[in-house]
């Protein structure tokens, strides 16, 4: 390849919508990680260590951003232990629901901000629904059949009436979805912690939690020393297929679709536009819901408060999927491995792990603004600038 | 398009019954026969209640009315909560680093947080009307960021994600006005981020209402082409609003932290969703600061009532539910008092043809 | 300084209030103005006619400062000028009034006319709000305006908005005002009245240029008019001494008929039958009052009015986007009054909606997905749930070719597209379901001058095909010309049904204006 071709390949590259998501994606997780680094790298000043990782013009650095990096990715299992992978994949597993809750709605233009909400009252319900009827089920693999696809089911309900709830402010009241499912959040928070603490919770402990599931309605670790279940990760793997297959290839999608995009316009087309949102919304909730399910199934095995932000995790996850439900899965992969290997970078070099959270709003911050990239590919002299054809 | 429907006028509505519950209160407070009364009934109204009340509406005050710049120039800014945290851990920071020097120290510190906000938020602004970044998604973006960034910053300077204890601000007893009965230990004997808000409330008003600035913002978030055209530049117009809105979290955020004397840095951070409230507040009350200041207020002696009540035996109301109130009002509000109409181009990126 | 007493000499010497010699503008790709010298008398009504793309508003833009010329030059009362922003331009005298009104709708009268130029108080601390009031009124007075300077703008009419702008111009001291089509969305009444501003403002010393494509307005309310075609200025002539048929040659560059008559055609069965239909509007108030009318296969028939005036409402009512609260809609043969919107696209009702932004297209989408929008469900494009985007890209790819749609690429954005590719794009996609009754409303707003004569000569085809059309437009002209049979709607009354070849301007314009003509009505 030459270098006129190359450059034709990347003019293509700048011009060409459908890559260009995929290019904003990789340009934003570069930056993401460089912007990170840098912050690291700067917090290695103040922080206090007892061998720093190296000296610079006097300054003791105690982190190593390149190291810490490493440490990240290494831990996270892509060339760790078995018992690493198997962290890893535990957190992508829920994160391909929470990250699938959040496409859905964003792909019908609408903003959910609410599946942090969602999965926790659908893992509040899941955990209730086993604690209150696992007693009159027998403790083998008949109960296990029936146990847990019953606490997904009751999962699926509670985080779609919680979805719902937004649409129909949505739909009917013109209540902006983003104001709406953030209250809503604390809401759920809210309401979890005190039927817990008052009237459903564990009250043989201070914690503010129920009891734990039995072993029968836990879901089976595939890898020992884990809680990683693949069938988790098949289940979520299925949705994401289905979900594409439904938006690119049904009526009922382009209906949902079209309706979060422009009301009045699938209105025009013949669809009622309210309900698709309702609809739509719903949707995103009942993924939330799952998402909750599946972590208490999976990975917690109870319902405790101050549930991790995996509702949060799913923004950018989708953001960064181009809230493409294929797209999805490569994405919460990578959350996943950050967050799997988040602890190593605390174990091994004492950086925090909120690191990931930082990293986590970056990558959503330039996922934001297409534009800058677009304006550094101009730069670079790639690209044609069309300019705005709008007569 | 063709909505020649006047917007709905709900702010006064909302206003006026969150005014008598201010006057309720007031009058609870300061006519001597029903606040005796008042204080068998309720037991924890009193002037250190309104204080605290006060104290508490710091934060949700100024992020609602700094949101109102944003919002009325065009720039929805829904991350007001990060800047919020972003101040307070920044003011404790300074705090620490400087260690006890009386007030002036602290005054310093809280100009510190105000000036890693307005950093922040210069850098939100330049994403937004310079990278046309979706204002959404980049808001969103700010506030994770910051709820990140605090708790890692705290570890890294104090080992764990709550700050040490540094000094707060003491109150500030204003010399005669203080001795008035009644009203004098409830306004003039408060920490200073508390006469800086009560000062903001009428500036902000006439900021927006009383001067050319404040029209230019009104135009630049309804209608930027014809400010454009009308020889005013849109986009500084837009940096403007947003970088009071900067400023005012700063504000908001530092005034929090000092007036507690912690940063904390765990779950929802100290500031605890305070921000989101503040981007209600002014949605309740149509883009009025009076009105946003009243219903910070509300939400605020609420919030009191939270820590107070636990103080009064005999009542069994779980502090948790009076927590969701304030979102549960917004809700109501949202859904059933009407619709708040946002500013025409709010949200839209503005590009001049010149 | 030397340029400040040539500037006064200038200003002695000239009869001209501007001079542009040379001006050519060029955008990538484009030649907007090539070479134009351009010159207008002090105290006089200057028109610039030309076809849409012709370079008029290019020109006036330069002269108002929004762009820099590529070569030439600007003088202004015969002094040498260099525009880098509008403001430069105010500051020069120079007031432009554009097509789509600069007011912000939720604020006052007073409050958009000294936008950016706030009288203040206080050492500019504080606005004057009484000043600003006393100012616009005394502005509005001066020049015989009846305007009130407290109302909203969204409260006030067309007119009236366009009287703000004038003030706004004025208020800033404008000695030279452009209105860019000033025309164009007023009643023919309000049209006079705007001419009766002219003379007011010449009498007062000012100048204007205003730019239209109606050679009439020129003729009637002008001094003199300059013709551009293609970029170029082709000439100026005093209005006095040319006609319309002079200036429709310079226009187009060809000799033009005016007439164009449509052929009658034999009407066929009634296609769509509206009986006492009442129809209200989002607020629940009365916009549509007891309208009956029918449209026959093969016929054309317009309603003309001006906008807001139930016309919307009647449309989607029509369609099935809007409830009836009583009255009967009845399409070929079948009473469809309480049929869904699928229901009635099934049966071969196709809709040119006006808010073509919002409601014929959904932005985001390409013109693939654009292509399949109300026609989900019918079995050509659909195979029980799944979606045949197969045949959905052949549809699309036979109408992009069809209507000349460009770019000729089904995957872009509808967004991208301009105006008039993108309504062409909307016709045709309706156009080519074989319906037997379309509703076009506003067909040709926002539209290239090159689409909207595609798109009339496709409604006539159609008409020619023995389809129904109903035509609903704000556009005099228009329906005019292409209908068989036309109502006036006022008020969401129709006030009487005509024969568009058979009435006159005037006695339209009064209808329009919600006045029966004396002795007549129904």
């Amino acid at each position: 390849m030459n270098r006129a071709d190359l450059e034709r390949l990347l003019d293509r590259l700048v011009d060409a919508t459908v890559l260009e998501r995929v290019v904003i994606s990789f340009a934003s997780l570069l930056f993401a990680i460089v912007v990170g680094g840098v912050i690291v790298l700067l917090a290695g000043i103040p922080a206090t260590c007892r061998d720093p990782a190296f000296v610079f013009a006097g300054r003791e650095f105690c982190y190593d951003p390149i190291e810490m990096y490493l440490t990240l990715f290494e831990g996270a299992g892509a060339f760790g232990s078995l018992t690493n992978l198997g962290l890893t994949l535990q957190e992508t597993s829920v994160l391909l629901f929470t990250g699938l809750s959040v496409a859905v709605a964003f792909r019908a233009g609408l903003f959910n901000i609410g599946t942090q909400g969602q999965m926790v009252l659908g893992a509040l319900g899941s955990a209730l629904t086993i604690v209150w009827v696992a007693p009159s089920l027998p403790e083998n693999v008949v109960g296990t059949v029936v146990i847990v696809p019953l606490a997904v089911v009751v999962a699926t309900v509670i985080g779609g009436l919680y979805g719902t709830l937004p649409g129909l402010m949505k739909a009917y009241a013109d209540a902006h979805e983003v104001i709406t499912t953030i209250m809503l959040n604390f809401v759920a928070m809210g309401i979890a912690f005190y039927l817990v603490r008052n009237h459903v919770g564990d009250t043989t402990t201070d914690s503010v939690q129920t009891t734990p599931i039995p072993d029968f309605a836990r879901l089976p670790p595939t890898i020992d020393g884990t809680r990683f279940s693949i069938l988790v990760l098949l289940f979520g793997l299925a949705a994401a297929i289905a979900l594409y297959l439904l938006y690119e290839r049904t009526v009922v999608g382009y209906d949902l679709r079209t309706s979060g995009l422009a009301p009045e316009a699938a209105d025009y087309g013949g669809v009622n536009a309210k309900r698709n949102i309702v609809a739509s919304m719903t949707l995103s909730g009942a993924l939330g819901g799952i998402a909750g399910a599946m972590y208490v199934l999976m990975v917690h095995y109870r319902w405790e408060t101050d549930m991790p932000p995996l509702g949060f995790d799913g923004i950018a996850v989708s953001i960064l999927a181009g809230n493409n439900p294929l797209g999805v899965i490569p994405a919460s992969l990578l959350f996943g491995a950050l967050k799997g290997g988040s602890l190593q970078i605390d174990f091994a070099l004492g950086v925090p792990p909120e690191l990931v959270e930082v990293l986590r709003g970056l990558i959503i911050l330039f996922v934001a603004m297409p534009e800058f990239f677009r304006m550094i590919g101009s730069y670079a002299g790639y690209g044609t600038d069309g300019g705005e054809t709008d007569g | 398009m063709a909505n020649a429907e006047p917007p709905k006028r709900l702010g006064p509505v909302v206003g006026l019954v969150i005014g008598l519950f201010v006057v309720l209160v007031f009058a609870v407070v300061l006519v001597p026969g029903l606040r005796e009364l008042g204080a068998d009934v309720v037991g924890i109204v009193d002037a250190s209640y309104v204080r605290s009340a006060l104290r508490f509406t710091v934060p949700i005050a100024f992020a609602g009315m700094g949101g109102i710049f944003a919002e009325k120039s065009g720039v929805i800014n829904i991350g007001l909560e990060g800047l919020l945290i972003i101040s307070a851990f920044t003011a404790i920071a300074v705090m620490w680093l400087l260690g006890d020097q009386g007030d002036a120290g602290r005054m310093l510190a809280m100009f510190g947080g105000v000036l890693a906000s307005l950093l922040v938020t210069l850098l939100f602004a330049i994403i937004c009307i310079e990278f046309k970044a979706d204002q959404i998604i980049a808001g969103l973006a700010v506030w994770l960021i910051a709820l990140g960034f605090a708790p890692f910053g705290s570890i890294i300077i104090w080992g764990t994600v709550n700050s040490d204890s540094v000094g707060s601000f003491d109150p500030l007893s204003i010399p005669l006005l203080s001795d008035l009965p009644y009203v004098g230990q409830v306004l003039f004997r408060a920490t200073p981020p508390v006469y800086l808000m009560l000062l903001a409330v009428p500036f902000s008003w006439y900021l927006l209402n009383r001067t050319a600035f404040g029209k230019h913002l009104q135009a630049s978030g309804e209608d930027p082409k014809t400010l454009d055209t009308a020889g005013v530049s849109v986009r500084k117009v837009r940096y403007a609003g947003v970088l009071l809105s900067g400023i005012y979290c700063g504000i908001g955020g530092a005034g929090l932290a000092l007036n507690a004397g912690q940063f904390v840095g765990g779950g929802e951070t100290i500031t605890s969703g305070r921000g989101l409230i503040g981007l209600t507040t002014y949605l309740i009350a149509n883009y009025n600061p009076v009105g946003a200041f009243l219903s910070a207020f509300f939400f605020a002696g609420l919030d009191a009532l939270q820590l107070q009540i636990q103080r009064v035996p005999g009542i069994e109301l779980s502090s948790t539910l009076i927590g969701i109130i304030p979102y549960v009002a917004v809700l109501i509000v949202l859904t059933f008092v009407g619709k708040t109409r946002m500013p025409e181009s709010a949200g839209e990126h503005y590009e001049s043809e010149e | 300084m030397s340029d400040q007493t040539g500037a006064r000499a200038g200003e002695e010497s000239s009869t001209y209030a501007v001079e542009m010699e040379g001006i050519t503008k060029r955008f990538p790709g484009v030649v907007a103005n090539d070479d134009v010298d351009f010159a207008v008398e002090r105290e006089t009504v200057h028109a610039l006619v030309g076809e849409n793309g012709a370079g008029k508003t290019t020109l006036m833009n330069i002269l108002y400062g929004f762009y820099e010329p590529t070569e030439g030059t600007v003088s202004v009362d015969g002094v040498p000028r260099e525009f880098d922003s509008p403001r430069d331009a105010m500051d020069a005298g120079i007031g432009m009034i554009h097509q789509h009104f600069m007011l912000v709708k939720p604020m006052t009268v007073a409050e958009n006319v000294v936008l950016g130029a706030e009288p203040t108080r206080f050492f500019g601390l504080l606005t004057d709000e009484t000043a600003a009031i006393r100012t616009t009124r005394d502005l509005a007075g001066r020049y015989g305006f009846d305007i009130d300077p407290t109302d909203r703008i969204h409260e006030t009419s067309v007119g009236e908005q366009q009287r703000v702008e004038i003030l706004k111009a004025l208020y800033r001291g404008a000695e030279i005002l452009i209105l860019d089509e000033p025309t164009a969305v007023l009643t023919p009444q309000e049209v006079e009245a705007l001419y009766g501003m002219f003379e007011e403002l010449i009498d007062e010393g000012k100048t204007i240029i205003f730019i239209t494509h109606k050679l009439g307005e020129a003729l009637e309310a002008a001094d003199r008019i300059s013709v551009l075609r293609d970029g170029r200025l082709v000439e100026t002539v005093r209005a006095a001494e040319t006609t319309r048929e002079e200036l429709a040659s310079m226009m187009v560059g060809r000799d033009v008929l005016f007439d164009v008559t449509s052929d009658p055609v034999e009407y066929g069965s009634t296609t769509l039958a509206v009986d006492d239909l009442v129809v209200e509007d989002d607020r629940g108030i009365r916009a549509v009052d007891d309208v009956s009318f029918s449209v026959q296969a093969g016929e054309v028939f317009g309603v003309a009015g001006v906008d807001g005036n139930g016309q919307s409402e009647l449309v989607e009512a029509i369609t099935g986007l809007r409830p009836v609260e009583s009255g009967t809609i009845t399409f070929d043969g079948e009473g469809v009054t309480a049929l869904s919107r699928r229901g009635r696209i099934g049966a071969g009702m196709a809709y040119i909606a006006e808010d073509r932004q919002h409601r014929s297209l959904v932005l985001e989408y390409d013109l693939l997905r654009n292509g399949l929008l109300g026609c989900q469900t019918l079995p050509r494009f659909s195979n029980g749930p799944f979606i045949d985007w197969d045949a959905t890209g052949e549809y699309v790819d036979d109408v992009i070719a069809e209507y000349d749609v460009r770019p000729p690429d089904r995957d872009t954005t509808a967004r991208s597209l301009s105006g008039g590719n993108q309504q062409k794009f909307v016709v045709g996609r309706e156009f080519e379901r074989d319906p037997s009754l379309v509703v076009a409303s506003q067909p040709t707003r926002g539209v290239d001058i090159g689409s909207i004569e595609f798109i009339h000569n496709r409604l006539l085809d159609l008409r020619t095909e023995g389809i129904a059309v109903l035509l609903v437009s704000s556009k005099l002209e228009e329906v005019q010309r292409l209908s068989d049979r036309m109502a006036v709607i006022y008020d969401g009354q129709f006030m009487d049904v005509v024969d568009p070849d058979d009435v006159t301007e005037e006695e339209v314009g009064l209808l329009m204006a919600g006045e029966r003509p004396a002795g007549g009505g129904q």
